[in-house]
């Protein structure tokens, strides 16, 4: 079976820096994480392959050239291939050109599984996994929590949705795209010692958009479909309002008031 | 006229999407809404024209389907705007129709601006420590999806609806078929509760002494992002944009600093209290009572108290 990771290195969220003065994110000076579902669903083929020693795993991922040790990083991880698509041209895709772009490398390419993240930590919209479904017309399923090993060779996979107050399990015909959720109990591994330093860059494979049966006005700002007029860090109005701490007297108030407003009987 | 399509997946009685229609449309409007009987209206209500999806036919999670029956639906009938609500299932229905139409989209829409003709759709990005201005390019349906709850209509108006079951689509074999559904074992949602204990970063390793005030208020447990994301709790009980949006009258966010995206998730909030150690911090904005400190101390405090005057009442009454 040959499955395909798509994942996304994005800013560290919790390291935001901010010009305030220029209004825009800077972004040189953030830090780059794997994007935490997507860790999961790496995490998850690398178990097949341990059930399945003939699995294959690609990682495809498309972002800056600086993402190029983080992705050898990983293919350290008894990991196949990682294929990298980055082209300054292609800064500035929206969600639609992104998944075009992505999508458009996967239709050359025979595979059985997509796995990924449900969401994203730093745009959040889940859009690109059931967009690039939509392209290569798969079927899609997000918040996967588990997926059946066993059912793995059967040419159909069975797996459980964590849907609000339900877990619903479905049986999805392969080639599927999968976005699995953080609660998914799989965990990437560490590198092994003798492998820390092991030179896995003939196993990477970077991608421009030469490679691509796409012209320049298919991606980047040209080739989306929306455009981001300004963006700003919020600022909130302050109220009048009680300040107390957390001292007897400050207890008190905070028990009077419950009391007051009939949240305390 | 502007022609409006919304696709129905939450309670039949929730109108947010309406509510975000009258921000971007200040002309006479047609309102569609498609969906499941189970989630739209079954008489009079506020959308002119209800199109039914034939369950036997078409399956929810059949996303392949649903967006085939949707997008034919629009070369018939030219919306001007497709609303969905983001849902678990709207999240994955809509960016299959805006391929399929080849339309941008706008997720998790929590404002809307009409400026000089142009519909600015606002959402929050990074964690929600940024609220990013969207304008579709082209020609359009402009489609986005929008976070239940976040909108309100201003008013009202129900009318005769023509309600149509939608017998003529053939749908073609599903790839995804519906094994089993099962209750999870605990069934309370937040978005149901009246009172919301929610814990954040200021509390994670301690999280559990929220159950125990939750108990003594009769409320229900929520956290922040920062929580869930630690693994400590399930992201059914998370507030925020990539969480729930509740409307409890009573908020106490307890150790939570108050991202903009956890702000988003609580619109319809009456009270907030809130307890943290930096007063400064963004959620103390909107508290109405602010307690400076540390939150699990006031945790235990508040329940000591909560604890010692019912058992004097109880004395005092016997």
């Amino acid at each position: 079976m040959k499955i395909v990771c798509l994942i996304k290195f994005i800013p560290d969220v919790e390291d935001f820096k901010y010009d305030h003065e220029r209004n825009v994110l800077i972004r040189e000076k953030m830090n780059q994480i794997l994007n935490p579902e997507d860790a999961v669903a790496v995490a998850f083929a690398l178990n097949v392959k341990k059930y399945y020693p003939s699995t294959t795993i690609e990682l495809v991922s498309m972002g800056p050239q600086s993402i190029i040790p983080k992705l050898e990083e990983l293919l350290r991880l008894d990991l196949d291939q990682a294929t990298l698509i980055t082209d300054l041209a292609f800064v500035g895709s929206d969600t639609y050109a992104t998944s075009r772009i992505i999508a458009h490398y996967l239709t050359k390419h025979k595979f059985d599984l997509i796995l990924t993240g449900t969401h994203t930590l730093d745009g959040d919209t889940s859009h690109v996994p059931a967009q690039i479904a939509q392209w290569l017309g798969l079927p899609h399923l997000s918040n996967v929590n588990s997926i059946h090993m066993n059912s793995i060779d059967l040419g159909r996979l069975e797996l459980s949705v964590d849907h609000d107050q339900e877990i619903m399990s479905f049986a999805v015909s392969t080639p599927a795209v999968l976005s699995l959720q953080k609660e998914a109990p799989y965990k990437l591994p560490y590198v092994r010692y003798e492998d820390l330093n092991k030179d896995v860059s003939e196993r990477l494979k970077m991608l421009s958009l030469k490679d691509f049966d796409l012209k320049r006005e298919d991606v980047g700002f040209e080739g989306s479909k929306t455009k981001v007029i300004k963006t700003f860090a919020q600022t909130l109005n302050r109220q009048t309002k009680i300040e107390v701490t957390t001292d007897e007297a400050g207890i008190q108030t905070v028990y009077d008031y419950l009391k007051d407003k009939g949240f305390l009987k | 006229m502007k022609k409006i399509l919304i696709y129905c997946d939450t309670k039949p009685e929730d109108l947010s999407l309406v509510g975000a229609v009258e921000l971007m449309v200040d002309e006479e409007v047609s309102l569609t809404a498609i969906g499941y009987k189970e989630q739209c209206p079954s008489g009079n209500s506020v959308y002119d024209e209800i199109l039914l999806i034939d369950d036997q036919k078409v399956m929810p999670y059949d996303t392949m389907n649903l967006c085939d029956l949707i997008t034919e639906n629009h070369k018939e009938n030219k919306y001007d705007i497709i609303l969905f609500p983001s849902t678990q299932l709207g999240r994955i229905l809509a960016p299959r129709v805006a391929i399929a139409l080849h339309v941008g989209l706008v997720a998790d829409v929590t404002d809307l601006h009409l400026n000089h003709g142009i519909i600015e759709m606002i959402r929050p990005a990074y964690s929600g420590k940024l609220l990013a201005h969207i304008e579709a390019l082209g020609t359009g349906p402009l489609m986005m999806s929008v976070r239940p709850g976040v909108f309100q209509p201003k008013a009202v108006r129900l009318k005769p609806t023509n309600i149509r079951e939608l017998h003529g689509y053939q749908p073609k074999p599903s790839q995804i078929i519906l094994l089993q559904t099962r209750l999870k074992p605990s069934t309370e949602d937040i978005r149901d509760s009246k009172i919301l204990i929610s814990g954040g970063g200021g509390v994670l390793e301690h999280f559990d002494h929220l159950e125990e005030l939750a108990t003594l208020l009769n409320a229900q447990v929520s956290a922040s992002r920062r929580v869930v994301d630690s693994g400590l709790v399930s992201r059914r009980i998370q507030v925020g944009q990539s969480g729930k949006t509740v409307s409890p009258k009573l908020y106490i966010a307890l150790g939570i600093s108050g991202s903009v995206q956890h702000i988003e998730g609580l619109k319809n909030v009456e009270t907030i209290i809130a307890v943290n150690t930096n007063k400064n911090a963004p959620i103390c904005s909107l508290a109405t009572l602010v307690v400076e400190g540390d939150a699990v101390d006031f945790i235990d405090k508040l329940s000591t108290k909560i604890k010692k005057n019912s058992l004097n009442f109880k004395e005092e009454t016997q």
